[in-house]
């Protein structure tokens, strides 16, 4: 009998070790989901939104941006004032004397250099490694460094040492400073930089977390130069307290994989007053609908992204809400008050705590511009009139109003208008959705999308070489590409073949141009319109079309040269006309919205801004008696003419000629 | 015993060595790039290129010699024996720094998760899977062998109908619906536990719940069949006859010849239980280690997909020579 009770009495003591030796914490000031797991904290390295989401808050570089303006006006970061020549090219930034490391030590100019030299490695991957090409040198750096591991890896295997590897390290080191246009003067604190073309956004690039600094002494330990390759292999283990020593508002107090990430106020911080909050809890909660769960149970505060299946039904039912309120709305919204703002203003009802944010990004499809296609049969999409055709043929407001039902606006340029400051995207080709149906437009266009495909060599449509559609399983991609696939086999007759893959497999396809067309979204770095136009650039890693159009890259060129914003700005139009007017290597389906979920009347700092930044350290909870309590906004924007239909007001920075989004 | 432990322990490095080569063929038959990221910006092809390079991505065989080296402590202890770990550990703390940490067993980075080592990964998660399983293993243990003995008192009787009729449900219903029907009753009704959080008892009780159905079910129904058996034999009507209590016969005499089926189901679901489930982690939010069996395979993370496999039938193998040890122990019987 005794004998029996031991399987018993061991897994209840396992239990019970398990439950006393963990220590679950209390909850944060605010707690947050951050959309998914951080997957890094190495800045140079980083490129997924949660990550820079919470680089933002842990690390700081030279500049922040003011979300809560419509241009996102630099602030003094790291740096407490800069100056550059006329030209644009030469820039000197003036470090605080304040800055200081989480463990005490001053942040140091010659920081930055070091960590923009770990960002220009082709050692590390970096994926932003073309902002660190902005300066000047960078890219010869890098190019001299891929050719000199290249070298390396063809000597005889009994030269290639730990010696000869650090001293082709010694030699990077050397060239760098050589090479590149950085100079840190760590006596005067300033850090002199030169770019290598003229580039009004560099302000904007500067306040994005791959620029922010690494703290060298601590990541040195983990870089050390391969024998066998050359190569600098980089680990990860000081991205994780207690080693991690940060700059930023805030420090990781703990980081306890798949469950949380616990941040404490940065002891050392020069900006400490302005802290809201004392400590903020990142827990993981991957399932969507839990997510909502945890929100509405009030474990979570904001959800920085929502997704489950039933979005849009929480989305119709704060448009119910609105319609309960119609006229306080109507006459909030007429005041110019950005869209948190109103929704602070009318009662708190918990239905209004989802919020539909216009997303620095867009939707579209892609046609493959190639001759052939990987498996050597005939592309028919190397034709710009067949691409024109079937662009034409893309009944959008049915996906965006039927299929997404997510306030999403129909797009028809890459930049969603209003995003950027004075640049107004070209009008774009229109699309079936235009025109009412039955209406004689609306023939006319079907009828000239069919003489297109004839004038291309294709005058009977049922004999066109099947159209496959490649896109990702989840996220409701498949939809899309069925109401896609519905328009093009009604209007134009052809055939048309859907191919779903798993994500990975659906880049890897992407990125060989193994596809005729394909879904594909873009969402933007930095307040410029180069952000979208680049991808069209010939060679560009993300030209999963192959456009090549010299003409197209001479304009962005161009443009580069220019000096006067304005002409600039008007140079950079015209390159995104060139492609979505007259190319079409890809068509503009719709402008992606971010959902969140937080309740206005509890949170504030949240920028509803459409360029989508979150700066976690502006969040102050209104009603916990810290911080200032007062309700950080976009400043009040003219008051919108003609009252639209849909409630999801455009952001204060749209200016009046953006389309309704419905 | 001791030989056959010893034996045992003998032919666990053979039948790991065939599961993971078996494990690393299929995996590196899935198709895609196990660099190619869901999301984020591509580096150039060259640099890609070394990338997969730098983690032996581009060779089968280079793989699975550098990983065999590293996860079997091999190269560990070639470069403790060469010096060259401790020269390195020295040139850190000359820069008044930590060394960085060191893994025996190195199970290489996730690409996924780009900030873990497995083995870190697997630290983090085998323990809350380990604690769910125990915990789902003994509620099953408890709910199991008392429905077993109070159905087997009277059989066909309405207990045992009832625990009968529970039983099956239990095993019939898939998790993710049990798990899903239980957290909208007790989270959102009556908001008596909370919500996609792991820590305390509390938070357990649901997915280990949940989790325990299953075996439970199964339990109750070996338990049963064990003791109706067991009461109908000799020894069981020459304890009556001594006049030894009803009670007495059922627990100490019965129950014990009536558990070791039970016994011998224990080790597989122990382990089945204890290395996590990924419907019951997703529905209930549990960092435990079954998520990863399905993401790091979605992802094709090489590295975490044999970290996983490899725990996991190690500890497939333990868990049946515990159970196998505590066989005999019980009924020293089977020893002959």
């Amino acid at each position: 009998m005794v004998r029996l009770a031991i399987p018993f009495v061991v897994l209840a003591l396992a239990v019970a070790l398990a439950v006393v030796s963990d220590h679950p914490r209390p909850r944060a000031d605010f707690v947050f989901i951050n959309r998914g797991d951080v997957t890094t904290l190495d800045l140079q390295r980083m490129s997924w939104q949660q990550d820079l989401r919470a680089a933002r808050l842990i690390f700081q570089g030279l500049v922040r941006s003011d979300i809560f303006t419509p241009n996102f006006e630099p602030t003094p970061g790291v740096a407490e004032r800069w100056e550059s020549s006329a030209d644009g090219l030469e820039w000197v930034f003036h470090l605080r004397s304040d800055a200081k490391w989480s463990n005490g030590e001053p942040v140091k100019p010659s920081d930055f250099v070091f960590s923009w030299r770990r960002g220009l490695l082709p050692d590390l991957a970096s994926d932003y490694f073309n902002f660190f090409a902005f300066i000047r040198g960078g890219r010869e750096f890098f190019d001299w460094r891929n050719d000199a591991l290249a070298r390396y890896a063809e000597r005889p295997s009994g030269e290639r040492t730990q010696d000869a590897a650090d001293a082709l390290w010694d030699q990077t080191v050397a060239r760098f400073d050589e090479l590149v246009a950085v100079r840190a003067d760590d006596t005067a604190r300033t850090l002199r930089i030169t770019l290598a073309n003229r580039c009004p956004f560099f302000l904007d690039v500067m306040a994005f977390p791959c620029l922010y600094p690494v703290y060298p002494p601590l990541v040195r330990q983990y870089e050390r130069p391969d024998p066998s390759t050359g190569r600098l292999i980089a680990e990860h283990g000081w991205t994780k307290p207690p080693l991690l020593v940060s700059n930023g508002p805030y420090v990781v107090a703990e980081w306890r994989f798949k469950r949380h990430m616990w941040l404490e106020q940065n002891p050392h911080y020069w900006d400490r007053r302005s802290l809201a909050l004392r400590t903020i809890m990142m827990p993981t909660i991957d399932d969507p609908s839990a997510q909502v769960l945890a929100f509405q149970t009030g474990a979570v505060d904001y959800v920085t992204e929502t997704t489950p299946a039933y979005r849009g039904d929480m989305l119709a039912e704060k448009l119910a809400f609105y319609d309960e309120h119609r006229a306080e709305y109507e006459s909030l919204r007429a005041q110019g008050l950005d869209q948190f703002e109103i929704d602070r203003r009318l009662p708190d009802d918990p239905r209004a705590h989802i919020h539909a944010v216009p997303a620095f990004g867009t939707y579209f499809y892609n046609f493959n511009c190639r001759e052939t296609l990987p498996d050597g049969r005939d592309n028919p999409f190397k034709d710009r009139r067949v691409r024109l055709a079937f662009a034409l043929m893309i009944d959008k407001a049915s996906i965006v109003n039927n299929v997404r039902r997510l306030t999403e606006r129909v797009a028809h340029s890459l930049v969603p208008p209003g995003s950027i400051a004075g640049y107004t995207p070209p009008a774009g080709i229109p699309c079936i959705s235009d025109y009412a149906e039955g209406s004689p437009e609306r023939a006319g266009l079907i009828e000239r999308a069919r003489g297109l495909l004839a004038e291309a060599g294709y005058p009977d449509p049922s004999r066109f070489p099947g159209v496959e559609i490649l896109f990702n399983k989840d996220a409701g991609h498949d939809l899309v590409a069925q109401a896609i696939a519905r328009n093009w086999q009604e209007f134009l007759g052809v055939p048309v073949v859907l191919t779903m893959k798993e994500i990975k497999v659906f880049k890897d396809d992407l990125q060989n141009h193994n596809f005729m067309t394909s879904r594909a979204s873009w969402f933007a770095d930095y307040g410029d319109p180069t952000t979208f136009l680049d991808l069209n650039r010939i060679g560009d890693g993300n030209n999963d079309r192959d456009y090549q159009n010299p003409a197209y890259d001479a304009l962005l060129d161009r443009a580069a040269a220019t000096l006067d914003p304005g002409a600039r700005l008007a140079l950079l139009a015209q390159a995104e006309a060139m492609v979505i007017e007259q190319d079409v290597p890809l068509v503009p389906l719709f402008h992606d919205v971010t959902l969140m979920l937080f309740n206005a009347h509890e949170i504030s700092g949240i920028s509803p801004h459409p360029r989508n930044e979150d700066n976690i350290y502006l969040v102050d909870v209104l009603t916990d008696g810290l911080g200032t309590n007062v309700a950080r906004t976009m400043p009040i924007a003219p008051p919108v003419s003609p009252p639209v239909s849909t409630p999801v007001a455009p952001p204060a920075a749209t200016p009046p000629h953006a389309e309704p989004i419905r | 015993m001791i030989a056959m432990i010893v034996r045992r322990l003998l032919q666990m490095p053979i039948i790991l060595l065939v599961i993971y080569t078996t494990t690393l063929t299929l995996s590196w038959a899935i198709p895609g790039n196990p660099l190619q990221r869901a999301e984020g910006r591509r580096p150039a092809p060259e640099v890609a290129q070394a990338m997969l390079a730098q983690y032996n991505l581009d060779n089968y065989w280079t793989f699975y010699w550098s990983y065999l080296d590293s996860v079997t402590g091999v190269k560990h202890a070639r470069q403790t024996l060469d010096g060259s770990r401790q020269r390195r550990d020295q040139t850190s703390i000359d820069q008044g720094q930590a060394p960085p940490q060191r893994y025996v067993f190195d199970m290489g980075p996730s690409l996924q998760y780009r900030d873990q080592r497995v083995n870190e990964v697997v630290a983090a998660s085998l323990p809350v899977s380990v604690t769910l399983g125990a915990l789902a293993i003994l509620l099953a243990l408890i709910g199991g062998v008392v429905a077993g003995v109070v159905g087997a008192i009277r059989p066909n009787g309405l207990a045992d109908v009832s625990t009968l009729i529970v039983a099956l449900v239990g095993i019939s219903l898939p998790s993710f619906v049990t798990g899903t029907v239980l957290l909208v009753v007790f989270c959102v009704w009556m908001k008596i536990l909370p919500i996609a959080q792991w820590g305390g008892l509390r938070d357990m009780i649901l997915p280990a719940l949940t989790l325990a159905l299953p075996f439970a079910a199964y339990i109750a129904r070996l338990t049963r069949m064990g003791m109706i058996e067991q009461l109908g034999a000799d020894y069981i009507r020459t304890a009556r006859a001594k006049g030894v209590g009803e009670w007495s016969i059922r627990l100490r005499h019965a129950l014990k010849n009536a558990f070791l089926p039970v016994l011998s189901y224990l080790g597989p679901a122990a382990a089945y239980a204890m290395t996590g489930s990924f419907v019951v982690e997703r529905v209930f939010n549990v960092p435990g280690m079954g998520q990863h069996f399905v993401n790091a395979v979605q992802n094709k993370d090489l590295f975490l997909i044999m970290g996983v496999v490899l725990v996991y039938a190690t500890m497939l193998i333990l868990f049946n020579l515990a159970v196998d040890v505590m066989y005999r122990w019980i009924d020293p019987r089977i020893e002959q």
